[in-house]
């Protein structure tokens, strides 16, 4: 039989009456609060009994301190005198019980309670729900941008911006939330106390909406990472577990680092000093090394599909060349290759799935290669496909160190010879260049090949690029 | 609108600083108060270290002397002009009721 059990602890720090009457459920049930400190609390095994347990806060409290401060004594001697034992403490929540059930309350006198509960909410939650706010409205900007803008392409464009974005979504409503929870509870206790009531209870809500954003935080991570693994980044899957592997790590040392110090009887303020030190060295090793090993190793590099190659004239050729092209180079020129490279990729998101083909081609014995790139948009509506188009049409100023260098922009023209709804050549300035933009209901498609396509490739080309109906619509 | 802080004194402010015209430690606070009122306000440990720290840092006690855990605090100069003042408000809300009712509904 086990002796300690933990619970997830979702509690605001506000919460006194929802902590206290947890506490006393779970000491009925036979489990003792032990420690209380981060987000597990643990819980030890006892003879059930009928505790009282109270919350009072103290402002000055802080886990950077060494030991418990002259304050924290103080008030333990108090208490202890008015029958009542220390069990824990969690950030300013400093946690008491006892069995008398004609103890003094700890706390007697609500405008009080309700005025240090602030000092405390000012020192410790506001600031840090504000700046995770702020976090997330930073890191999901474009989505959130795209969503203000109701840009269904900008939203739902890939997987990682979707996800994040949800999550920075969800995460800076929940934040919101809790901010405007508090500041509702603060003025509702406010006027209970001012007509002679008692602070009023939290409510349930906060609790079930920080669980409810951990299930939301596992189930996108899951869905996002399946989703990877099933397009086949190995790589990327990989790299998204080192990460958080480290995250938790850094996360783990810094608190071993402040409880260490804490220990050793380092000042606060060297306690900070050194947490804030090991932390920026920890981010530096080991985020910076994830980073660094991923732009110059191929450790988080996706496996190449078609698998082995051979090197000639200084490039890598494919033994045996992928066959699941739609359309291959040879077929559009006609030509046979002696050496040829293949690679496809999946890059958009499941609503929006993008594949992009690349084929190259040693011309002759070399050394001039030529190259065929396309890639597919499949839209399941009209609304996303219009959104789609309206992101690609819009100019594209390509502009280095501030200097303007030229405006890519898609010029419509005669989509008869290629068998589309429609079609777009790509120009730079006045200048045309070899991409063209093709549309057909529920799929668009980019091609750039070498040089202008004749009539007859392009009529293969959307042989092979068209969606079926569409082929079987217009023969 | 709030009201600004120790304008007026609430029953437990009123009592500590009474209380604390000798000496004494915040234990001794507790039974005295309690003592005093016949039981009526009872001083709970968290409200009495927070109304401490709070008159503290308005300088209306100061800290005597440590010993352990103990700390024992004496009321100063501006906190007896602080309760002195509640005092007076108290007997002038006193007068006011017995110049507008008598003494008639008190028996």
């Amino acid at each position: 039989m086990k002796n300690v059990t933990y619970r997830w602890n979702t509690f605001q720090l506000y919460d006194y009456r929802g902590v206290e009457e947890h506490l006393s459920a779970m000491a009925a049930q036979g489990w003792r609060l032990e420690k209380a400190s981060g987000s597990l609390w643990k819980y030890r095994r006892a003879e059930p009994a009928s505790l009282r347990y109270a919350v009072t806060y103290n402002a000055g409290a802080s886990r950077f301190e060494p030991g418990p401060t002259e304050g924290e004594q103080s008030l333990e001697e108090l208490c202890a005198a008015a029958g009542w034992e220390k069990v824990s403490d969690c950030s300013k929540m400093q946690i008491y019980s006892t069995e008398d059930p004609a103890a003094v309350p700890l706390e007697t006198d609500e405008a009080l309670r309700l005025e240090n509960i602030h000092r405390c909410m000012r020192k410790s939650f506001l600031p840090g729900n504000i700046a995770v706010l702020l976090l997330m409205l930073f890191i999901g900007r474009d989505f959130f941008l795209a969503l203000v803008t109701w840009d269904l392409y900008g939203m739902l464009k890939n997987n990682a911006l979707l996800t994040a974005g949800v999550l920075c979504l969800a995460e800076a409503a929940l934040q919101l939330c809790l901010l405007a929870g508090y500041f509702l509870w603060r003025r509702r206790s406010r006027r209970s106390v001012e007509e002679g009531g008692t602070c009023l209870p939290a409510g349930r809500w906060s609790r079930w909406a920080n669980l409810g954003m951990w299930v939301l935080l596992v189930l996108l991570v899951a869905a996002f990472l399946l989703s990877e693994l099933d397009r086949g980044h190995r790589g990327a899957v990989l790299y998204f577990a080192v990460y958080m592997a480290f995250f938790t790590l850094i996360n783990i040392l810094m608190r071993g680092t402040t409880a260490l110090l804490r220990k050793k009887g380092a000042s606060k303020t060297s306690n900070i000093a050194w947490t804030l030190v090991a932390d920026f060295g920890l981010c530096f090793i080991l985020i910076g090394g994830l980073v660094w090993t991923r732009f110059e190793t191929d450790w988080f590099s996706d496996e190449r599909p078609t698998g082995e190659t051979y090197e000639y004239r200084d490039q890598n050729w494919d033994i045996s060349p992928r066959q699941d092209f739609p359309l291959t180079l040879a077929e559009l020129t006609g030509e046979e290759y002696g050496h040829v490279r293949r690679e496809a990729e999946d890059l958009g998101s499941v609503f929006i799935p993008q594949r992009a083909y690349r084929e190259t081609a040693l011309l002759g014995d070399g050394p001039k290669v030529c190259g065929l790139g396309y890639t597919l948009w499949d839209l399941s509506s009209p609304a996303l496909q219009d959104s789609l188009l309206e992101d690609l049409l819009e100019d594209d100023p390509i502009k280095f160190r501030g200097m303007l260098l030229t405006t890519l922009r898609y010029v419509p023209e005669d989509p008869v010879p290629w068998g589309a709804e429609a079609a777009y050549r790509r120009y730079y300035d006045e200048d045309p260049g070899d991409s063209w933009l093709l549309v057909w209901p529920g799929r668009a498609a980019s091609v750039s090949p070498d040089a202008e396509p004749a009539d007859t490739q392009k009529a293969l080309i959307s042989a092979r690029l068209a969606p079926e109906d569409w082929k079987e619509e217009t023969p | 609108m709030a009201r600004e802080k120790f304008q007026t004194l609430t029953e437990p402010m009123f009592y500590i600083l009474l209380t604390l015209r000798e000496e004494c430690c915040g234990t001794d606070i507790m039974t005295r108060v309690s003592a005093l009122t016949h039981g009526r306000v009872d001083l709970g440990p968290g409200t009495l270290y927070n109304l401490l720290d709070s008159f503290l840092k308005a300088e209306m006690i100061r800290e005597t002397g440590v010993s352990g855990r103990k700390r024992s605090y004496l009321i100063t100069k501006k906190g007896r002009e602080t309760l002195a003042a509640e005092y007076r408000r108290l007997l002038a809300l006193t007068e006011d009721y017995k110049s507008c009712v008598g003494e008639e509904d008190l028996k």
